[in-house]
């Protein structure tokens, strides 16, 4: 007898809920994504932000002035002070007022500098735009003479409120008092 | 007006003074190939769920004063003097340090319930002044997470000062009062071990 041959039933899988929460991520990445300053992709380094407990106050992304104090990926035993500015609109008149940077770096929005150029270039944003934050976003592996010596050459160029950048400690390390 | 579902009617033609009636056109369903839209959906999907961090640094706002060389007076029972030495050891004293008040070392998990003791001392609650003296040798993440716990104490302080209601029957408002000093060799001479 021969055998009786089932027939093949095709079957379709019905796609629109996978593809209707494909479009709702797809929607919340869009409006929430923020894409680096012009600074920030010029960086060159990697900076390990001290851990230090969670709150609201995030990074300001607006006129803020970084001072970077990093360590050379290449060469750890090297540490810099990196000056970054957010407001790219800013940078070609900050640097007017400093005649010491090489012309190569006017269009850069984060240059390394020494102790001196830090100081001017301070000066030189509070004098276009005296809104600007400052912050100091140091390597938690560096000794603290370098944001000792930071702190002095914002007081002493009259920017008296700043901030350190850190790094969100994990919620389940936290200890409680 | 009467009558107006006339004009919707098939119109009929004549063909040689036959009447044609026009064949009903069948309607055929359509499909619209969306592959190539989700293809793209995907693909954006996917890079940006690669390129976001959702995890974002964070500020921890300092204040400074301006460059003062006039000498303020200060009681010296008022003062919590905390010491970072080069070897990232943490030590604290109350008032002035002598061979009698020897600063003692502690760790940095117990700094807030220390904090949170000394500034509700009767005595000096709200009134006391906490100077944080830091080696420059002394690593940078150890003054964070001295700060930050600093920070935490005030919490509890805040709540416990707050409690409490000043001439006008309005809780008193807590005045925090810290600084950040460089350490210098005297201030290591009562350290055992240190600064020899």
């Amino acid at each position: 007898m021969p055998k009786i041959k089932k027939k093949r039933m095709g079957f379709v899988i019905d796609l629109t809920p996978l593809v209707d929460i494909t479009f709702l991520l797809l929607t919340f990445l869009m409006f929430t994504t923020k894409f680096k300053s012009e600074a920030e992709a010029e960086k060159q380094f990697t900076i390990r932000r001290p851990i230090a407990t969670p709150d609201t106050t995030s990074l300001p992304e607006r006129d803020l002035a970084i001072i970077n104090i990093a360590i050379d990926d290449k060469n750890p035993t090297d540490t810099a002070y990196y000056y970054g500015i957010t407001n790219v609109r800013d940078v070609p008149l900050i640097y007017q007022l400093v005649p010491e940077i090489p012309l190569e770096f006017q269009s850069k929005a984060l240059i390394k500098v020494d102790t001196v150029i830090l100081g001017k270039l301070i000066r030189a944003t509070l004098s276009v735009r005296s809104s600007t934050r400052f912050a100091i976003d140091a390597d938690q592996r560096i000794r603290f003479k370098w944001v000792e010596d930071a702190m002095n050459i914002l007081r002493r160029n009259r920017a008296f409120v700043f901030n350190f950048v850190t790094e969100k400690k994990r919620p389940e390390l936290e200890k409680k008092p | 007006m009467a009558g107006g579902g006339e004009g919707l009617a098939i119109p009929e033609r004549t063909k040689r003074g036959k009447i044609v009636r026009r064949k009903k056109k069948r309607r055929i369903g359509f499909r619209i190939d969306l592959t190539p839209l989700v293809d793209i959906t995907f693909l954006l999907l996917t890079f940006f769920m690669f390129t976001t961090t959702m995890l974002k640094p964070q500020i921890m706002e300092m204040r400074i004063p301006p460059e003062m060389y006039a000498k303020v007076e200060v009681r010296a029972s008022e003062l919590l003097t905390l010491l970072l030495t080069k070897e990232n050891k943490l030590y604290w004293f109350k008032g002035i340090a002598d061979e009698t008040n020897k600063p003692q070392e502690i760790p940095i998990s117990k700094l807030r319930m220390l904090a949170y003791e000394k500034n509700l001392e009767p005595m000096v609650k709200n009134k006391l002044i906490t100077v944080l003296k830091i080696s420059p040798e002394a690593s940078y993440s150890k003054v964070i997470e001295i700060l930050d716990e600093l920070n935490l104490a005030e919490i509890p302080i805040t709540e416990a000062i707050s409690k409490e209601l000043d001439e006008k029957g309005e809780p008193v408002k807590r005045q925090r009062k810290f600084t950040i000093a460089p350490l210098l060799e005297e201030d290591l001479k009562f350290i055992e071990g240190e600064g020899k």
